[in-house]
């Protein structure tokens, strides 16, 4: 293998190539990518970004040394895998390895004549913020850690903040322990809950002023934000004969198919139970794009993938942790500290073999968390 | 090669010092601490993909003059 071509520019795209260099990879790379800014951080978008405290220059990575091919504003519009070329508005580009990592782009509720606003990108971020601004009430619909982050900036900016969603914020992520809490010092900041049993609608074109909520509720706002999740960016690979099921198909090794490999947002994998997941976050796209590296490399010799399921929010002066499996049930048993006194270490379903562990602001570094999990725990999502 | 951190704008992830353990570590507040004041050139590629591989961007890596 000569010739790599990594479709994608953000941080899973990023460490595909570092982690061919490491692997003492010394043909060609090119990246692809259809951003106007080379592969930056989403993290502080919602937080630094949107505050308008921090620009281009505070989010973008340290850039690659190594001789990398890195093609901006070019987007892959088809793959024949027939001809192993990727299809780009500046022509076909040949590939012996293909890394796909073309992420996932804001899931919209909006009708095609609303400019709905959403965050995602640098771009939809600039956008936010100069909305944000302007704007003396929020309304985020959905309230993930995107929502409620979102929720957070905007209350520091002293607007008045409304979160909706089907289910109590943060539950399902955080459990109810932690999201209960969260969701707490929330409302103390003045953020106000509406929970709806069923979607909502945007009113209001071309920018939506108002939502309605399946039990007939009005809620208006001069900014209504969608945080609702993602969408992976697959439809490039229609008719390129790739399996696709909600994200690129990958087994153990983050591969498609010999030469294909993929990695991060875009990609869905089959847990021990049968079920097809996605795990759109940092520590994912990181991890799946070193294994999707190493295995277009090495094949069957490469290490199987183990996702260490390591996940964080910050919001409302809270910085929350979390390793070992997500929406973790009941009480937790306290390690360390209290919920109430505002610092927590807190593990599930008991001490002794924790499956999850959530740091509530308590100084734990992260590595600290994943070695107090019960072995098993780690990487049982395969 | 010389790294320099923003200990204001780390989170304590510390996915720098899993990648480069030789180069960062996390204080007892889980901030980050370099371990050198210039990068040994026997880890400046290890103290990249450690600055590459920090969710909030704090650290920056600056070449040598002439490198």
């Amino acid at each position: 293998m000569r010739n790599v071509v990594v479709v994608g520019g953000s941080i899973a795209a990023l460490t595909a190539v570092e982690t061919l260099r490491m692997e003492d990879f010394d043909g060609r790379i090119t990246v692809l990518s259809d951003e106007d800014l080379p592969p930056y951080t989403r993290v502080p978008l919602s937080k630094g970004v949107l505050a308008g405290r921090e620009t281009a220059g505070d989010v973008v990575l340290a850039p690659l040394s190594e001789e990398v091919d890195l093609h901006l504003r070019t987007p892959a519009t088809g793959l024949d895998t027939d001809n192993s070329v990727v299809l780009t508005p500046a022509g076909p580009v040949r590939y012996d390895g293909l890394i796909i990592a073309t992420g996932a782009r804001a899931r919209r509720i909006g009708t095609a004549n609303q400019a709905e606003r959403v965050l995602r990108s640098y771009d939809e971020g600039l956008r936010l913020r100069d909305h944000l601004v302007r704007a003396s009430s929020v309304l985020v619909v959905g309230g993930g850690f995107l929502g409620m982050e979102i929720a957070s900036t905007a209350r520091t900016l002293g607007k008045d903040v409304t979160v909706v969603d089907l289910a109590p914020p943060l539950d399902r992520l955080l459990g109810t322990a932690v999201g209960g809490h969260v969701r707490g010092v929330a409302a103390r900041a003045g953020v106000r809950f509406v929970l709806t049993h069923g979607g909502v609608r945007l009113l209001g074109a071309p920018f939506p002023t108002a939502v309605e909520t399946a039990d007939g509720q009005r809620l208006e706002a001069d900014l209504i934000v969608s945080a609702v999740g993602d969408v992976p960016n697959v439809e490039w690979l229609a008719g390129s004969g790739l399996p696709v099921a909600g994200g690129v198909l990958v087994d153990e090794r983050c591969r498609v198919s010999p030469h294909v490999v993929a990695a991060g947002d875009v990609a869905v994998f089959t847990t021990g139970d049968g079920a097809l997941t996605r795990i759109p976050s940092w520590t994912n796209a990181v991890e799946q794009a070193r294994s999707a590296a190493r295995a277009l490399l090495h094949g069957d010799d490469a290490p199987v993938y183990r996702p260490s399921r390591y996940s964080w929010t910050e919001q409302f002066g809270l910085d929350v942790k979390m390793v070992g499996a997500g929406d973790p049930q009941g009480e937790p048993v306290v390690l360390d500290g209290s919920l109430d006194s505002g610092a927590a270490l807190l593990a599930w379903p008991d001490a002794t073999a924790p499956q999850t562990v959530v740091a509530v602001n308590h100084p734990t570094p992260p590595a600290k968390l994943k070695r107090l999990l019960k072995p098993v725990a780690q990487g049982a999502l395969v | 090669m010389r790294i320099t951190a923003d200990r204001e704008r780390c989170e304590g992830h510390g996915l720098c010092a899993d990648v480069a353990p030789e180069v960062y570590e996390l204080d007892d507040d889980a901030i980050v601490v370099l371990l050198h004041e210039t990068v040994p050139s026997a880890l400046e590629r290890k103290a990249e993909a450690g600055a590459r591989v920090c969710p909030v961007a704090a650290l920056r890596v600056e070449q040598s003059v002439g490198a």
